[in-house]
């Protein structure tokens, strides 16, 4: 709940809802259902007013600040609707900040950065930075990134929503292909269509509670 | 760590225009600043040493009621004990004995006071480099009878040349008033006018013959290797004799160290005002540039930078763009100064007013090793402490505030 003294938005209401390793699930719903809201209580980047939120048996609402993002560093990979890569760094500089924040010798994060950009289709592009690369190519370094960490689950908040059809497609057959070869669990908000057909469970969410929960694929 | 050093570094040139201009006022800035810095030392140490190595010296010994009496008779007691000393003084280059009186001179135009030095012109040679102000004549030469050299300020008064004669008048040890005519051999001209319109020098036996006695030393002036000995060899001059008074080079000319101290406060204001000045550039900049990247730093806390290090990485940011800028400062400071330093800061154009003032117009401009260093040192922490506040606005920076969600 938001604004408890002034105007009480509850953004969430009773969600109960768990995910599993290897799932590809997208979060559906109008603007405003809490989508949003439900994806950064995942991700630590936002706390229950009452509840909690569990991953691997730890409660991750009760941790600290600095533990908070201690524990997102290793655990959770985030890829944003617009990118948010640093536009300082080039595709592999980027990809191997994350091991670099998690203290990995050089060698391996040098290896691990330019195998995950090969494997994402921009083994040509390693030295490119941002403003270099198309839409598509950053949220495809921007997933790269996501998976260098070795996260629990991956996080993607419109990952599409920015990109033309042929990006977007892209972009879903490569995260498609971890979860299907590396069981890279990815969760996703969207609005988009495309997205949404690819999805193996869809939770559709409506003024702050789960509406509907459908596993499309076992 | 390299990384985040990438990271600030490239920070800094993603708006090149801005940190260009941050930078362009810091290399000014300080390279104006410390050029100011090193000619107000030069002028400071050029008037101190001025003052020491032509009139002063480090130290000086009188009787205990001279300076204040100003009486023929209170001279320097054991004055042979008292040399004999210094001659054992490791710190101690020379000395020079000197008989004086104040008077009168009086010329074919005019008379006026004046303060007589009888000197021993080949130890006085030794002692102080008073004989190179001269412009006009000899240092006290035996060719005449009661040879006399006066400042050039007092010739333009009196209408003196070389060749005329004076006469001077002053008070014997008997009490007696006694005037004897002195012949000008030569005419100098010192740093200070004033000096130059109220001092006269003689051949001391000349002197002494006229005051009533031989011998008659009423002060000595001690030339050390270097003016830090002063207080100390002072000291042991006043333990080992009584009956006389050693005085440093600070307590003889009590406004000059006032003058260093205020100078010493001058250049800790334009420093100050220098520092301020950088202080708001820097947090401005910082502030600036921190405002446009709160959604790429609530995305790094997202996914898993920690405070501490995007806190280190602003400061790093702010730290690394001016020490290039206090670097290329100092660098444009130390090859001018280094060049004024041989060829001077010429103030003709002030000339008359500064030697009024008892200042020489050509200044060269001097700083030492450890005032760049302690500079730099100064104005990295400037760049460190105006720093802080950004840093600080970065860290709170909730990632969900600055990225909207996870955007």
């Amino acid at each position: 709940m938001y604004n408890p003294d002034t105007v009480p938005v509850h953004a969430l209401k009773d969600v109960h809802v768990s995910f599993e390793k290897g799932e590809f699930t997208s979060i559906v719903g109008p603007s405003g259902s809490g989508k949003t809201t439900l994806l950064n209580m995942l991700g630590g980047l936002d706390k229950p007013t009452s509840g909690s939120v569990e991953i691997d048996g730890m409660d991750i609402s009760k941790l600290k600040d600095s533990a908070l993002i201690d524990f997102r560093l290793k655990h959770i990979g985030f890829v944003f609707q617009h990118y948010n890569l640093i536009p300082v760094f080039t595709a592999l500089e980027n990809v191997a900040f994350i091991m670099l924040l998690q203290n990995r010798p050089k060698e391996e994060m040098n290896a691990r950065a330019t195998s995950l950009l090969e494997m994402v289709g921009l083994g040509e592009r390693l030295e490119a930075r941002p403003a270099q690369m198309s839409g598509g190519q950053q949220q495809r370094v921007a997933v790269a990134r996501a998976l260098a960490s070795e996260p629990k689950f991956i996080l993607a908040d419109e990952p599409t929503a920015n990109l033309d059809s042929e990006s977007a497609m892209n972009l879903l057959d490569i995260m498609e292909k971890m979860n299907r070869e590396q069981d890279v669990t990815f969760i996703f908000s969207t609005h988009d269509q495309r997205v949404i057909d690819r999805a193996k469970r869809v939770i559709k969410m409506v003024d702050g509670s789960i509406a509907e929960d459908v596993t499309i694929q076992a | 760590m390299k990384m985040i050093f990438t990271i600030a570094w490239r920070n800094i040139w993603r708006r090149p225009a801005r940190s260009g201009v941050l930078l362009a006022s810091i290399i000014i800035g300080l390279w104006a600043g410390v050029v100011a810095v090193g000619t107000m030392n030069g002028m400071m140490n050029q008037r101190v040493n001025y003052l020491i190595d032509s009139e002063i010296t480090h130290l000086q010994i009188h009787h205990p009621e001279f300076l204040t009496e100003r009486r023929p008779s209170d001279m320097i007691p054991n004055v042979e004990e008292i040399r004999a000393f210094l001659r054992t003084q490791p710190e101690v280059v020379s000395y020079s004995t000197r008989s004086l009186s104040d008077g009168m001179l009086q010329s074919a135009v005019k008379a006026s006071g004046v303060r007589i030095r009888g000197i021993d012109p080949e130890l006085e040679q030794q002692t102080t480099t008073f004989y190179r102000n001269m412009v006009e004549g000899e240092y006290l030469s035996d060719t005449f009878r009661n040879p006399v050299i006066v400042g050039q300020a007092m010739a333009n008064d009196h209408h003196l040349r070389l060749g005329d004669r004076i006469v001077l008048t002053f008070e014997g040890l008997n009490g007696q008033l006694t005037s004897t005519a002195f012949n000008i051999v030569g005419i100098f001209r010192s740093a200070s006018s004033d000096f130059d319109t109220f001092n006269v020098f003689v051949h001391s036996d000349d002197m002494n013959r006229y005051l009533g006695a031989e011998g008659i030393v009423h002060e000595m002036a001690v030339l050390l290797t270097h003016a830090d000995f002063s207080s100390e060899v002072t000291t042991r001059l006043n333990e080992q004799f009584s009956g006389i008074e050693a005085q440093t080079w600070q307590e003889l000319s009590p406004e000059l160290s006032t003058i260093v101290e205020l100078s010493g406060l001058m250049l800790f204001i334009i420093t100050l005002v220098i520092m301020a000045a950088l202080a708001f550039g820097i947090l401005n900049t910082m502030l600036m540039a921190l405002f446009e990247r709160m959604r790429e730093i609530g995305m790094l806390i997202s996914i898993g930078m920690s405070r501490k290090k995007v806190f280190s990485m602003i400061l790093l940011e702010s730290l690394l763009l001016t020490l290039v800028g206090a670097l290329l400062g100092l660098l444009l400071a130390w090859l001018s100064i280094s060049y004024l330093s041989v060829n001077g800061v010429n103030f003709g154009m002030f000339a008359e007013g500064i030697a009024e003032l008892g200042w020489d117009h050509i200044v060269f401009p001097v700083l030492t090793s450890a005032e760049y260093v302690s500079i730099l040192v100064l104005v990295a922490s400037v760049s460190l402490l105006s720093a802080v506040y950004p840093a600080f606005k970065a860290i709170r920076i909730h990632p969900l505030e600055a990225s909207k969600g996870l955007t």
